[in-house]
């Protein structure tokens, strides 16, 4: 298909503010727990206070003697009712791991839940919950992955070890590039398990019609339809008899999205049990017990260079605890497949293994693997660049900028970098920190304890072809001596924004339990060997790079864009019906978005990934020119005129010669037509994933007393692609690069050697708050996507895959300065850590302790 | 998320609120519920009644009376950070509540209610102490006052007898050349304490210390005074090298509990960073 | 003297200026009868332990997060709601200069962090930054890394001065 991208960079009449404000900020907004039916019932569960035991028997009879008391579920009851295992769309190379919605046999992390009941009064849920009585027999548990490898306790008897995926990226020959390069540095590093945490809990409401023998479902999820394929394959009903819905929604960040969780198809059960609707919201507390986390990486890292400061070779090995693994616990061999980052790299080696533990499963959190890889590479990047004497961003643009410039629709590094460079007045900041240090030397820690730090990262992926000559283009400088960063290296082509892995690479995987789901509504699993891109989407296959439209025009002149992605903040309600109303040439005013409804969208993929501003928005652009031709072709005969020598503007048709001139109305030719409605509708599939290039800068200051870190400033140069509103996508960026800054510095969910989760409030588990916050400056460039039909780029979560590496290279750079060596790799960077690494004191952390270096 | 059942009481008059609390053997006294209310929500503590005491009048001021300014238990925390006074002669309780919460928490906590409480991740109680507040306590025979550092038994536990009211906080005005300041150490400013340290001063000519006062919080089951080194900086001239050294005492009495925020060892260094800082900062605002 | 058993009591208090009253039990969060019994939607749910401020409204005047306030507490009180900002169809000032700055992306935090930086501009008509950053402290958000939240609010500070100034 011809892709014709609307090229113009700005939009001049972007909305004063965004179409689904008004209800939100009166109070008018549409969560799910603010829907109430008549008579609703409370579903509340009942969780495992052991992260791995015997479940020996459940006991019902002090809860149920309680007037509040409704009725009451089990495992078993599952199993004697047929429901299937929890949902698993595992990635080609994860093993498949059954789990059913209430614990069977044996309650494998602390918070599962064991049972569930219904009661009468909101209030009364917890008080009856306390009155369920469950005699559990504790086994050995698993609590790190060293733990989990030793198999003193296996998590999933049926799979005789506790190993859940392994996968590799392999090129060329690693270990003889090392073996020969000028400079190589070795690194160990990771991120400990961190949590979405919208602000918005889980809940779902179901309500049941015998007649019909249907439910009608609203649930806080990402993809009503994955929500409604997934209830009709667990409790093994048609896929019609589910109406699923979302309105608005809290934030999702991934753990609302793949996940398959119990509450949906309890409450769908409790409601055909009772004939009442069924309601549940999840506390925060349940929250942080039971959404899928993310990170929780760790990853041993060579990286070597020639003498030019080219790298040359990259040795890496990820380990990945997996918790109890999730529907889609993918996120290990995400990390590896990116972790190359924009650069291309000759000699890649790197290999990752999952292994499940007794914690909460894994799942994907905002960037999903993108922002471990992003930081393995990143930091290694800076630790070669200082042990070759490099600038560091001297050092990228030797090894991100190439030869012929960027390729089509490729991000072009050398601009960014300059943008960067220029917009955040680089040399000043430069200058503070070395004013800064001078003040430290001179007064000595306990009358200036602050000193500074700048680190940079550059997000995107590398679309190179293999055979490209390994020529020394780096502008002639011979050695390393350290240049300032305004000579950067000659421009050559630079990084591309599609994702293909390395062509030459094939991802192994060593064993698999069962094939890829033939029929899985998430993935596309139809792989070729030579190139990783996704086969044509047919009905069955939609995937990861498809999305749904269908835009129609009513006889009074409104326009419908009925979408199947799922916003949730992102701000499609407003940048889709852009996209249709310039389609269209119809005021912004007259197009309504509707999404999240499995009957008036009987397909769709949902908003996560960073897909919905590519994919949707594409189909909606496709969806509206089909639409445009249609109503085109009706007009000219209404008009009596050749359609192509129309044109559509101003809410109605024009003549090409006279495009002020409006002959006809859309509602004029419609009702001309005696049509009610006309419309079309679009399946759009990319031939290649779409996603932006950047790079991030942040300048930070440390007090070296206290090992507390406080960001000053923070900039990211971006190219996304063309922007339909720039002001969300800035807004995207603020959220993502701030997700990070709370990864990077506050959050980790801690356990106890028990496996009792210790983070399990907002007060143990720190997000960010306005206090700890930067101003982020966002700054752009725009390369329209060739693949999008919109020219946009997925924006979601580049601000997230950046941020970890831009702190932790800033904070590394402050503690260079002191001349020690200490470096620090391991994230969260609390105070506490910094710390000790300034004082080089051993340490046990909770996570990792295996591969911490002195 | 939702606490367990209890019986609620908002009584009219002190003897009132004493009686009920007499009578019900797990009541609690209500009072701006910022502490109490999340541990019920978590279901860590379920008291079987609440007595309300927001209702009772005049428990709400700020009076200087001659030597000593008194203020009300049921004062925000808002209410506090506003007062000059309490800011220019009491810093360190200035410094301290600034730092509580957040905006919606100081509406509505009361001083009172921090102090009886008695959380020893708690900003208050380490500021009151090291300031030598007298707390006014109302019991069945009437009123007693009790020093700070009889006030803090333990871990959220008080010298206020169970059917007995904290009424009112009297804090002495220090002598001309005193000031005061707290200094608190936490992972985002809205947390609690890794550490915090509270320092009082009182100099003569050439910056001779005529007194110190020096308070831990989280250091120990309930705040406490570095006795040992303030005795140390008595009669000597605070400068760096003094200041040091009573930082290096201060940190020997102090047991500062290992947790997610910090080990014990992280907040044993804090410690004596914050003492060298807060003491700096006292003497900074000597007049 | 107000006593009421653990079982049903009744409650009355002014709900955006208008009288109401409900039949609660004591252990009743005032966010959840604002909520369920009054049917306000708009004030949130997003903690159980008072950190997330997204049931933050006004009680007597002053932002209190409703979460940890018992319903009986707010007895004989007036409360100011989100739902209480526009006037009709006009919006509030506050409310306005979020949505010209895209101070919010899913919404959830939102109708707190109106009645936080409201609050904060009453006390406070024309705050730094820093100012602005403190006094909404107590309300987290996930989406918007509080930049345009920050820029929202001085804008509401510029147009609430300049609506004062003008004599409205």
């Amino acid at each position: 298909m011809t892709v014709n991208v609307t090229t113009s960079k700005h939009r001049e009449d972007a909305p004063e503010g965004r179409v689904e404000d008004r209800r939100l900020l009166t109070g008018k907004g549409r969560f799910v727990d603010d829907l109430k039916l008549e008579g609703q019932a409370y579903m509340g569960l009942v969780r495992s206070p052991y992260a791995h035991a015997k479940i020996n028997g459940i006991d019902f009879s002090k809860a149920s003697s309680s007037p509040d008391f409704i009725a009451s579920l089990t495992g078993e009851d599952l199993l004697k009712e047929g429901v299937q295992p929890l949902s698993q769309n595992p990635w080609p190379f994860q093993k498949r791991a059954k789990r059913y919605h209430l614990a069977v046999g044996k309650a494998r992390f602390a918070g599962e839940p064991v049972a569930a009941i219904l009661v009468k009064n909101k209030n009364s849920i917890e008080d009856l919950i306390e009155l369920v009585e469950v005699d559990y027999e504790s086994l050995p548990v698993v609590t790190t992955i060293e733990e989990s490898k030793q198999g003193n306790a296996i998590i999933y008897e049926e799979w005789g070890n506790n190993a859940s995926l392994t996968s590799e990226v392999k090129k060329g020959d690693a270990e003889k590039a090392i073996a020969s390069a000028a400079f190589v540095i070795r690194a160990k590093e990771g991120i400990a398990r961190q949590a979405a945490a919208p602000i918005e809990p889980h809940a779902v409401l179901v309500a049941y019609d015998g007649k019909q023998d249907s439910y009608d479902v609203w649930a806080t999820v990402q993809s009503v339809h994955g929500t409604r394929d997934k209830l009709a394959s667990e409790l093994k009903k048609p896929k019609e008899k589910f109406h699923v819905r979302v309105m608005d929604m809290g934030g999702g960040f991934g753990s609302k999205g793949a996940q398959s969780y119990p509450e949906a198809p309890l409450a769908c059960i409790f409601a055909r049990r009772t004939g009442l609707p069924v309601k549940w919201t999840a506390t925060r507390s349940e929250e942080f017990l039971e959404a899928a986390a993310g990170r929780d990486e760790y990853c041993d890292i060579t990286l070597a260079c020639d003498k030019n400061g080219r790298i040359v070779a990259i040795k890496a090995s990820v380990e990945c605890d997996s918790g109890v693994t999730g529907s889609q616990a993918h996120m290990p061999t995400m990390t590896i497949e990116t972790m190359s980052g924009p650069y291309r790299i000759l000699n890649q080696d790197i290999t990752v293994a999952a292994y499940v533990t007794n914690k909460m499963p894994l799942g994907p959190v905002r960037g999903a693997g993108g922002p471990e890889g992003c930081y393995f590479i990143e930091r290694a990047v800076d630790a070669l660049a200082k042990k070759i004497g490099l600038d560091p961003i001297e050092f990228r643009r030797r090894n991100v900028l190439r030869r012929d410039g960027p390729g089509e629709g490729e991000a072009d590094f050398g601009l960014l970098l300059d943008t960067l460079v220029k917009s955040s007045h680089y040399e000043e900041l430069s200058q503070w920190r070395s004013d800064l240090y001078s003040k430290f030397r001179v007064e000595g820690p306990s009358h200036s304890s602050l000193i500074a730090g700048l680190g940079v990262s550059l997000t995107g992926s590398d679309e190179s072809e293999d055979d490209e000559d390994e020529e020394d283009w780096s502008g002639g400088s011979s050695g390393a001596e350290s240049k300032p960063w305004q000579t950067g290296g000659g421009s050559g082509a630079s990084a591309g924004e599609k994702w293909a892995g390395q062509p030459a690479a094939e991802a192994k995987a060593p064993w698999q339990a069962g094939g890829p789901e033939k029929s899985a509504s998430w993935q596309n699993s139809g792989e070729s060997a030579e190139k990783r891109t996704w086969a044509g989407a047919s009905e069955e296959t939609l995937g990861f790079m498809s999305e749904t439209a269908r835009v129609t025009l009513d006889k009074d002149g409104s326009v419908k864009v009925y979408t199947g992605s799922s916003p949730h903040g992102q701000g499609e309600e407003t940048t889709f019906a852009q996209l249709a109303s310039e389609e269209l040439g119809v005021p912004l005013g007259s197009v309504t978005v509707v999404w999240g409804d499995t009957t008036l969208i009987p397909k769709g993929i949902g908003t996560y990934g960073s897909r919905s501003a590519a994919t949707g928005g594409s189909a909606v652009v496709d969806a509206s020119r089909k639409l445009k031709a249609q109503l085109l072709a009706r007009a000219s005969e209404v008009l009596g005129v050749e359609p192509n020598s129309l044109e559509m503007g101003g809410g109605g048709f024009a003549s090409a010669s006279r495009p002020d001139a409006v002959l006809a109305t859309l509602a004029d030719v419609l009702q001309k037509q005696r049509a009610d409605e006309v419309s079309s509708s679009s399946v759009f599939t990319l031939s290649g994933l779409s996603y932006s290039s950047g790079v991030h800068l942040c300048a930070l200051t440390l007090d070296v007393e206290l090992g507390k870190v406080k960001i000053v400033k923070y900039f990211v140069a971006e190219d996304c692609g063309r922007m339909i509103n720039k002001t969300i996508v800035e807004g995207q960026l603020h959220g993502g690069v701030l997700h990070a800054v709370g990864g990077a510095l506050f959050e980790r969910l801690a356990y106890d050697e028990e496996g009792n989760l210790l983070s399990s409030t907002f007060m143990d588990y720190n997000i960010p708050t306005a206090l700890d916050s930067p101003d982020v400056q966002v700054f752009h460039e725009t390369t329209p996507s060739t693949v999008t039909l919109d020219g946009a780029k997925g924006v979601g979560e580049s601000g997230t895959n950046g941020a970890y590496a831009a702190v932790i290279n800033a904070l590394n750079d402050a503690l260079s300065q002191l001349g020690t060596g200490a470096e620090l790799n391991m994230v969260p960077a609390t105070p506490d850590a910094v710390f000790r690494i300034l004082n080089a004191k051993r340490v046990k952390t909770p996570a990792a302790s295996h591969l911490l270096s002195s | 998320m939702i606490p367990k059942s209890f019986d609620y009481y908002a009584p009219a008059s002190l003897d009132e609120a004493m009686r009920l609390l007499g009578e019900h053997e797990e009541a609690k006294v209500l009072a701006g519920g910022q502490s109490l209310l999340p541990m019920m929500k978590l279901r860590l503590a379920a008291p079987t009644a609440l007595v309300d005491i927001t209702k009772l009048p005049g428990l709400s001021y700020v009076r200087d009376e001659g030597g000593h300014l008194a203020i009300g238990a049921l004062i925000t925390h808002d209410a506090v950070e506003h007062d000059r006074t309490i800011k220019e002669r009491f810093t360190a309780i200035h410094d301290a509540v600034v730092r509580i919460g957040d905006q919606q928490v100081r509406n509505v906590g009361t001083i009172g209610g921090s102090a009886c409480h008695a959380d020893p991740a708690a900003d208050l109680p380490t500021a009151l102490l090291v300031l030598d507040a007298q707390f006014v306590i109302r019991g069945r025979e009437g009123p007693r006052v009790v020093p700070a550092r009889d006030f803090f038994v333990d871990v959220f536990a008080t010298a206020v007898g169970h059917d007995e009211i904290l009424t009112e906080i009297r804090l002495a005005y220090p002598p001309p050349r005193s000031a005061s300041a707290y200094v608190k150490h936490s992972l985002r400013e809205a947390d609690f304490a890794i550490a915090m340290v509270g320092a009082a001063v009182t100099v003569g000519d050439g910056d001779v210390c005529i007194d110190a006062r020096i308070g831990l919080g989280s250091a120990g089951p309930t705040p406490l005074r570095a006795t040992s080194a303030e005795q140390y900086l008595g009669g000597k001239v605070l400068d760096d090298e003094t200041i040091e050294k009573a930082a290096e005492m201060a940190v020997e009495g102090a047991d500062p509990p290992s947790d997610v925020h910090g080990s014990r060892e992280y907040r044993q260094e804090m410690i004596k960073t914050l003492t060298r800082r807060s003491l700096k900062l006292a003497l900074s605002r000597v007049k | 003297m107000q006593r009421a058993k653990s079982e049903a009591t009744k409650v009355a208090m002014k709900v955006n200026g208008k009288q109401v009253d409900g039949t609660v039990e004591p252990r009743t969060l005032l966010v959840n009868f604002i909520r369920d019994d009054l049917g306000l939607t708009g004030t949130h749910v997003g903690c159980d332990t008072g950190h997330c401020g997204a049931c933050t409204v006004m009680v007597d005047g002053k932002t209190s997060k409703s979460c940890m306030v018992l319903a009986v507490q707010a007895q004989g009180a007036e409360i100011l709601t989100v739902e209480g900002l526009a006037q009709g169809d006009e919006l509030h000032p506050i409310q306005e200069a979020f949505w010209k700055n895209h101070g919010l992306q899913c919404g959830f935090c939102t109708p707190g962090l109106l009645m936080s930086g409201l609050y904060l501009l009453q006390r406070n008509p024309d705050p730094t930054d820093e100012e602005i950053r403190r006094g909404i402290e107590g309300n987290l958000c996930r989406c918007t890394g509080y930049v345009n939240v920050v820029k929202s609010v001085r804008a509401a500070a510029k147009s609430m001065r300049e609506g004062r100034e003008g004599g409205a």
